[in-house]
């Protein structure tokens, strides 16, 4: 009889425990929110009581941030991304290089909030000034956005750290080239090209560039040339020679192989016979 | 010193056969042993979080080894009632004092060393390279050395239970004790200044002691600071257990 108690009572306990589990982790999905994170305290704080493991507490809070931004059913759990990741994790580990990133990833990718992810970045690069990591990802995020000018100086920061690859100086270069701002581009690819420290296979690509966008704003001055002619004389100029003569320009640029760029009198446009390199 | 060392050994071989100590060396390899698990779902860098976890194992496993064991070696001796025949040998109650802290010291290397190496295995089949995390191993015995003092200090004078109070509330106070340089900026007083200024001179600074994040970031470490540290740490050890053998010398055992 005694023993027949006993097992009831376990039996009954053992419901308890299992049904009140079921139903709070339901109440718990169902209106939880973000509201979790009201009670994350800066990780300034967390580090003064962490009794010198603060490296250990950002690890767990990275492991459950991973957790909790990977559970997509919340909707509103971007609210608080830059602080768990940036007042939190990166106080209490500030050379923890992997949250920044990922909590950038997050804010741009997910989160739709472009400035608020590259803060994060540059706030790592402030703390870690040898992460050319981080503002290599700035940089590819800003050439995402279609921010040419924001991405060259972020590669140039990355290209300046300590301990970076060379290939940075060609990235900086090529997205100078995505601004337009061609002539600056074709400086930086010298730069590249006069590096010893630059294989012969880096050397090579840095000539090309320089090829090519060197027509590109031969080509580009020219236009722009002929575009004043056209406004002062109400039609193009006969021949390249007019704009010379007119003292729109001061000589006639050659192309990278030594011959006179092409002029089109009817058409008033300008090209090269290198234009392949144009893409025309 | 003969009977510095025949005590150490002594107290070395009873904490051996303790079971707490197998149970603390036993968590500490589990939880190392773990961190590679833990380490699997991160995003990024596994290896840090198995140095995270392992040096913070050591820490804290040889610190509940330095309060378990440490504060209740004077006290056992007082309660089994074997001070008595210890102290009627040729034996002077400093040399008891200084031989139950080395063989405490003793009991905390084994600690170390066994956790240690077991953490630098774990690093090196991560395929890095452990040395790194040598700094922060060394002046984490060193800390834990110092804590041991603690333990000898209060269990020379008090029960157990108060030791144990006593040294935990050393090892919090020594990791906050840069609290009491912002607390004198925020006091307007001279006397709560100096207040201050004192304790936060005279307590250990268990800070500078720890290094974990530098080592676990491959960050060197600046020019003499590894030296300074060691020296800091084992000196004020020294100062305490010196301390422990003056209270030591004047108790008397009814």
């Amino acid at each position: 009889m005694r023993r027949l108690l006993v097992m009831l009572l376990v039996a009954v306990a053992a419901l308890g425990v299992g049904s009140a589990r079921a139903r709070l982790a339901d109440i718990d999905a169902a209106g939880r929110g973000t509201k979790d994170l009201l009670y994350m305290p800066n990780g300034k704080y967390l580090k003064a009581i962490s009794l010198g493991h603060a490296p250990l507490i950002a690890d767990f809070v990275y492991l459950w941030a991973i957790q909790y931004y990977s559970d997509y059913t919340q909707a509103d759990r971007y609210r608080y991304v830059e602080h768990v990741f940036g007042d939190v994790i990166a106080e209490l580990d500030p050379g923890y290089i992997d949250p920044y990133w990922l909590g950038a990833l997050i804010l741009t990718t997910e989160g739709k909030d472009e400035e608020a992810g590259l803060r994060l970045l540059d706030r790592g690069f402030e703390k870690n000034p040898s992460a050319w990591i981080l503002p290599f990802f700035a940089g590819w995020e800003c050439e995402r956005f279609g921010q040419f000018d924001r991405a060259a100086a972020y590669f140039d920061r990355a290209a300046m750290a300590p301990g970076a690859p060379l290939d940075l100086f060609r990235l900086k270069a090529g997205m100078t080239a995505r601004t337009g701002n061609l002539r600056e581009a074709i400086s930086r690819w010298q730069d590249v090209l006069g590096d010893p420290r630059n294989n012969d296979e880096a050397r090579a690509i840095a000539a090309r560039q320089i090829r090519t966008l060197t027509v590109r704003a031969d080509v580009q001055d020219l236009d722009a040339a002929i575009a004043t002619y056209r406004a002062r004389n109400g039609r193009p100029p006969h021949s390249l020679g007019e704009l010379v003569r007119s003292g729109i320009v001061s000589a006639l640029p050659a192309d990278p192989d030594g011959n006179a760029y092409a002029y089109d009198p009817s058409a008033g446009t300008v090209s090269s016979a290198a234009s392949r390199v144009l893409g025309s | 010193m003969n009977a510095i060392i025949a005590i150490a050994l002594n107290t070395f071989r009873e904490a051996i056969r303790d079971r707490i100590l197998y149970l603390i060396l036993a968590f500490a390899l589990v939880l190392i042993a773990v961190s590679h698990f833990v380490s699997l779902l991160t995003v990024g860098s596994e290896v840090k979080i198995v140095k995270d976890l392992g040096l913070s194992a050591i820490s804290f496993f040889g610190l509940l080894t330095a309060v378990f064991v440490g504060v209740s070696l004077v006290f056992k001796e007082i309660e089994r009632r074997t001070i008595y025949t210890l102290l009627a040998q040729p034996v002077r109650r400093w040399q008891f004092v200084c031989g139950k802290y080395a063989g405490l010291s003793l009991v905390l290397g084994l600690s170390v060393v066994l956790t240690g190496a077991a953490l630098l295995v774990a690093v090196a089949l991560k395929g890095e390279a452990p040395v790194d995390l040598l700094p922060a191993i060394v002046l984490g015995f060193v800390e834990l050395e110092l804590i041991a003092a603690f333990a000898v200090l209060f269990s020379s004078f008090t029960n157990p239970i108060l030791a144990a109070v006593g040294t935990v509330a050393t090892y919090v106070v020594g990791h906050l004790s840069w609290s009491f340089d912002l607390l004198e900026k925020r006091m307007s007083g001279d006397i709560g200044k100096a207040m201050c200024r004192g304790l936060h001179a005279v307590l250990p600074n268990l800070d500078r002691l720890n290094v974990k994040a530098s080592a676990v970031h491959g960050l060197a470490l600046p020019p003499g600071y590894f030296g300074s540290a060691v020296v800091y740490g084992l000196s004020y050890a020294v100062l305490i257990v010196i301390l422990a053998c003056l209270i030591f010398e004047r108790r008397e055992f009814v």
